[in-house]
């Protein structure tokens, strides 16, 4: 069957081809600046015709369908001074011309807000898309989850300092309702040690953030979103390190490194390690060991949260073959060790407990171009994680925050006496074909595969490993696309997914009752929904952009919730996908007054209906917890953002975020009465928060070629209610306190940017800063960091 | 460079000026000055908002339960975590709570002069599963359910707010059945305490599985050294309460009267072959009475007891579950006087009851033993329920909007 489906797909490709060969000459090559970086988001067109193309992310172009004779090339980026040359081509010639362009020093302003870096031109998507150019925070010490906090919709809540959990938002879906991506590949798998909150900025050269609406070729169940960390695919040789130390003896570095053959030879290996004692103080009330009064108010350091974690990258291939465009085989190391402080309150202290990880994960890239025709694009990845996760609790020690403890009786734990070890023996396979039959008309085919099977075991329990049985899930999620590009006014891109998934698992009991006597039942369920979507856009002017796009989402029960876990969690085998409907609207402007002062608009208005979530709640003795399909939630949202900049000299933007999420739940399980929290606004949940940021460029300062940029940042989060608004006293309800951030740095850069020096300043002025109820974030910190960039 | 200075003297200003308003945390609680009561009755009732993320206790206050109506919109005072139980004694009122890891916060409230109740003291304990009050004291149990073969019995000063001395027993030992023993709940009998347990697996994916589901047994402490005295035994009907669940009560002549729910499972199964039932323990014995056998399942056609309330000269309020032969479903309420083993179906209860008011903490009946009340969660609402003991009639009382009653208590001042 398969093979008839695909000998057929193959014969209509070929049609598509034949209709093509039109016996036109192309034209292609690459355009770099003087330093021989690649120049993306150019133009190269004929003087005469329509004949176009702009340059990718690596400034490569290509030019179609020239008709035969003479013609001049006219080459413009914006920033840049205008190259022309004039070229004869013969039918079918494949010409190859590369533009090594010149720096227009009278344009170069407009580099600041309308050169289209790769980044900008995400953000002209139909799909309501941010792009964040991660290249800009080079010098900066952040990961890329504080990176993402900056952008327009987006909340990362975190429990403390460097590498403590943290809760990402976007747009109101949280946890797994929002999928990550590297490179497009799902990250789900990749372990507690290649994370968001620790993988460095260095590793990304962009990360794009899709609210709402997914495009296809990001196949996941995310109900609201995804994140697509895009790493650099550059072909060139190239060494970036950098290290910084900085407050609570926190030590960071990266390096990335890649090495490219005149053959295509590829070595590329990135390596990142974070350590940090976060012993910062915070202000609490200590308990005394044995009447369990409190003193209130005390000033005391964090001592047992230090940090640590080690990767490294490691891919080795082959780039721009006939065969392969990229085929590169990898692997993934990584482990990392957390101490946990605190438990959901800061009254709760823990002094011993903590948690480890590795990542083991072998990994395959393979992308060609014009695969059998032209225009035929097929990428595949695939992955595997070995890694384990482990939670380690087996102190009988009962600390308070003085860093005293008192011993209870017997083996304890703090919380739960565990040394739980697991893996989840993650497998992974994305590809994804795409055909462009015209200019006009491209389609798309996406699958992603997965496999999880769970098995632990605890060297404390040796007799519970019988009863707990691996569990195992296969996803599969295929997406067709088709794109629809009218003419450079007006797009479509309408896409159709299907989700399916079998969770399967064999559930324990002891039929006896007698010790040791077990028994299994079997159980399986699958899940098939079919989601769908819509995104176009329409440009009313080149520097003035309308966006709209539609999805209806699912996000699939994970086995956890499914089937619950030995000990406290119980399975719920009922529950259904969590669904939605998204809706945006987006338009963006840019501006100038005269070649000085240049602004640009962005704002969207969004509209979500999420059904079904996905929640836990008590069992019917309130003993246990337990997962069911309880909540409705609406969000209405506005985001907005204004950008300026002043000569080369300043740049500044503000953003804000507001976000109505409203409780759609009328008739609560187990009621027949309007439930007196419907409509109510979703608790513990920011609503309000933005950020400013103003950058001041020094040029030549010290020595020609130097550049000094002063930054400043601030984050404002509107205070909220940790419980439902409505309800109680208002003066007597708990809060998460109004939140000011201020991070200013100083970067001094040598030699055009080979050597750069940056000097930090977290929350400056030592704001107390609460993401959670109760759990206080750092407070001012400084860091240093010295980087090294090369590149050839 | 001079618009240089000034950018920066303007980042400058603004950034202390943002520094400058961050407000200090407050404890929150009142420096309470003891006054002698005046005999003014005031009932506080905590409900909890029905919904699914978010949800916080409100403690409520009202002057009377027999009628009107009271919210948590807008009103109560809220607490922190999902699960919070309380306790009234000595004039304090505990607002324990239950979960986010240990230890537990404990609140401490106290009725002001003009009738406010409000938070007193803060002090730490454990996430307990059983709790009582005995002289001045309180007395939490934290009870493991798996590993940790210890659990830990904590005295709490109710006068002072703080602990006094804790002690672990070994309660796999205690079941001396491979099994573990979990205390159901603790009950002062005159200078003792008397705590019933359920043996329980703990552990093999079925932590409340019992092989043993056709027996009774209440663990005897002396007080306050907590030494384990003796173990009372009965194969007659099934454990004695449930999980957080109080099983005994103390009559007026001092005998102990005790509920089985028959609810031992295995995987989820019931096994016991037992009916639901209340048996006896005399005055100044530590055994159970062997002529005194109350078969409740019987009397009320085949219902299994939930909870039970004692309302005084021996009426007991009972919940049974609404289904014969099972241990889930709406809930049923009646009335029994375990003297004359007599058994009657509450007139005038709503239907569909979810759930009622924490029987271990209602202290709302009157001195008399005339009146009693309850909180009563039903699909269509929750509303205090108040009841004639002599005639076995309920009435609606006290509306609660918006919440479900999770306890109701009486406090003077």
């Amino acid at each position: 069957m398969t093979k008839i489906l695909l000998t057929g797909f193959l014969s209509i490709i070929t049609l598509f081809a034949l209709a093509q060969s039109d016996g036109g000459a192309s034209i292609s090559g690459r355009l770099t600046d003087e330093a021989g970086n690649g120049i993306p988001g150019a133009s190269i067109r004929l003087q005469q015709g329509k004949a176009l193309a702009i340059t990718n992310v690596d400034g490569a172009y290509l030019v179609k369908k020239i008709a035969p004779g003479k013609h001049v090339l006219v080459v413009s980026a914006v920033g840049y001074k205008n190259e022309q040359s004039a070229i004869e081509v013969t039918a079918g010639q494949q010409l190859v011309l590369h533009f090594n362009m010149k720096a227009a020093v009278s344009e170069i302003g407009e580099v600041a807000v309308l050169g289209r870096s790769a980044a900008k031109e995400v953000n002209r998507q139909a799909f309501n898309v941010t792009a964040v150019d991660a290249k800009k925070l080079y010098n900066s010490t952040l990961d890329l989850s504080h990176a993402l906090d900056r952008v327009s919709g987006v909340r990362v809540r975190e429990t403390g300092g460097l590498g403590s959990r943290m809760n990402f938002s976007l747009n109101g879906f949280t946890g797994k309702q929002v999928k990550f991506f590297l490179d497009g590949v799902p990250m789900d798998n990749f372990g507690s040690s290649f994370q968001l909150n620790n993988i460095p900025i260095n590793l990304a050269e962009r990360i794009e953030v899709y609210k709402g609406v997914v495009p296809i070729w990001l196949g996941a169940d995310a109900l609201g979103g995804a994140i697509n960390i895009v790493t650099g695919n550059s072909r060139k040789t190239y060494v970036d390190a950098s290290y910084s130390y900085g407050s609570f003896n926190t030590h960071r570095s990266a390096i990335n490194a890649g090495y490219t053959a005149n053959s295509g030879f590829t070595v590329q290996v990135s390596a990142f390690q974070n350590y940090s004692d976060n012993n910062y103080r915070v202000r609490v009330d200590v308990a005394d060991l044995k009447t369990k009064e409190y003193f209130p108010r005390q000033w005391v350091r964090r001592f047992h949260d230090t940090y640590h974690n080690e990767t490294v990258i490691a891919n080795v291939g082959v780039v721009g073959k006939k065969y392969a465009d990229k085929l590169l085989v990898g692997l993934t190391l990584g482990q990392n060790y957390a101490e946990m402080q605190t438990g959901a309150r800061m009254t709760t202290v823990f002094g011993q407990w903590h948690r480890r990880g590795t990542t083991v994960m072998p990994t395959l890239k393979y992308q060609v171009k014009d695969l059998f025709v032209k225009g035929l694009n097929l990428s595949v990845n695939g992955n595997y994680n070995l890694g384990y996760e482990q939670n380690i609790d087996t102190s009988s020690r009962r600390y308070n925050w003085f860093g005293d403890y008192s011993y209870n009786m017997g083996q304890g734990g703090e919380l739960t006496r565990t040394m739980y070890k697991f893996r989840n023996h993650n497998g992974l396979g994305t590809a994804n074909l795409s055909y462009q039959l015209s200019p006009k008309h491209s389609f798309m085919v996406n699958n992603v595969f997965s496999t999880f099977k769970r098995s632990g075991s605890d060297e404390l329990y040796p007799n519970d490993e019988k009863y707990d049985q691996p569990k195992k899930v296969s996803k599969n999620i295929l997406g067709l696309g088709y794109k629809f590009e009218y003419n450079e006014k007006w797009n479509t891109s309408v896409f159709v997914k299907n989700y399916s998934q079998v969770n399967s698992y064999a559930k324990s009991y002891n039929p006896s009752g007698g010790w040791g006597d077990v028994a299994y039942t079997q159980m399986r369920i699958r899940y098939s929904n079919q989601g769908y979507g819509l995104a176009t856009t329409y440009f009313i002017k080149p520097t003035l952009q309308l966006k709209a796009s539609y999805e209806k989402s699912y996000r699939m029960p994970e086995t956890e919730e499914l089937f619950g876990d030995v000990v406290l969690l119980e399975g719920n085998i009922d529950l259904r996908p969590e669904s939605s409907h998204n809706y945006n609207f987006g338009v963006s402007y840019q501006t100038k007054i005269n070649q000085d002062h240049r602004l640009s608009f962005d704002g969207s208005f969004l509209y979500r209906d999420a059904k079904d979530y996905i929640r836990p709640t008590l069992n019917q003795n309130q003993s246990m917890q337990t997962y069911g399909n309880l909540a409705s939630v609406t969000n209405m949202g506005l985001d907005g953002e204004i950008r300026y900049s002043y000569k080369q000299f300043l740049t500044a933007g503000v953003n804000a975020t507001y976000q109505n999420l409203r409780n759609n739940t009328r008739i609560e399980q187990g009621q027949k009465e309007e439930s007196s929290l419907y409509r109510d606004r979703i608790p513990n949940m920011p609503f309000l928060f933005g950020n400013a940021d103003a950058s001041l460029f020094f040029r030549n300062v010290l020595k020609k070629g130097n550049m000094l940029t002063i930054g400043y940042n601030f984050l404002y989060v509107h205070e909220y209610y940790l419980s439902w608004p409505s309800q109680g006293t208002d003066r007597k309800k708990m809060m998460i306190p109004r939140q000011f951030n201020q991070d200013v740095n100083i970067v001094y850069t040598l030699a055009n940017g080979k050597y750069n020096i940056a000097l930090e300043c977290k929350n400056l002025v030592d704001n107390r800063q609460y993401d959670n109820f109760s759990l206080q974030k750092p407070g001012r910190a400084f860091n240093a960091k010295v980087r090294y960039f090369f590149s050839k | 460079m001079k618009k240089m200075n000034k950018i920066l003297a303007a980042l400058a200003f603004g950034a202390i000026f943002l520094g400058s308003c961050d407000k200090e945390d407050q404890m929150g609680t009142v420096d309470f000055v003891e006054y002698e009561p005046k005999g003014n009755i005031k009932y506080v009732i905590t409900a909890t908002p029905i919904g699914t993320t978010g949800i916080a206790d409100y403690l409520l206050t009202a002057d009377n339960l027999s009628g009107g109506m009271i919210s948590t919109r807008g009103n109560g005072i809220e607490q922190d975590g999902s699960y919070r139980y309380y306790m009234t004694h000595k004039g304090r009122f505990f607002s324990l709570l239950y979960g986010q890891g240990n230890p537990g916060d404990v609140t401490t409230y106290r009725m002001q002069p003009n009738g406010e109740l409000v938070k007193t003291k803060y002090f730490q304990t454990e996430t307990v599963q059983a709790f009582t009050k005995i002289n001045d004291e309180l007395l939490l149990i934290k009870i493991p359910r798996s590993g940790q073969p210890n659990a830990m019995f904590f005295r709490i000063d109710a006068l002072q707010s703080r602990m006094i001395d804790q002690k672990p027993v070994n309660i796999v030992d205690l079941a001396a059945n491979g099994e573990r023993a979990h205390f159901t709940w603790a009950t002062q009998v005159g200078n003792k305490v008397f705590a019933p347990y359920m043996s329980i697996k703990g552990c093999c994916g079925d932590a409340f599985g019992t092989a043993y589901p056709d027996s009774s047994w209440v663990a005897v402490f002396s007080y306050p050294a907590l030494e384990l005295e003796k173990v009372i035994r009965d194969n007659r009907t099934s454990f004695i309460g449930n999980y957080f669940n109080n099983g005994l009560a103390v009559v007026e002549n001092g005998d102990v009267y005790g509920f089985s729910p028959a609810s031992a499972k295995l995987n989820s199964q019931l096994t016991t072959t037992r009916p639901s039932a209340m048996v006896r323990i005399l005055k100044g014995t530590t055994e159970f009475d062997k002529s005194y056998f109350f078969n409740v399942e019987e009397k009320s056609g085949g219902h299994h007891i939930s909870t039970q309330t004692y309302l005084g000269n021996n009426k007991f309020l009972l919940t049974m579950y609404g289904t014969p032969k099972s241990t889930s479903g709406y809930l049923r309420l009646a009335l029994v006087d375990v003297v004359s083993q007599q058994f009657t179906w509450l007139k005038g209860a709503p239907e569909e009851i979810n759930s009622v008011s924490a029987a271990y903490n209602n202290n709302t009946g009157t001195e008399d033993g005339k009146i009693g009340y309850v909180g009563v969660n039903t699909t269509s609402g929750s509303q205090v329920y108040k009841i004639d003991i002599q005639s076995g009639v309920a009435s609606p009382g006290l509306k609660v909007d918006g919440g479900t009653i999770t306890a109701i208590t009486k406090m003077e001042y």
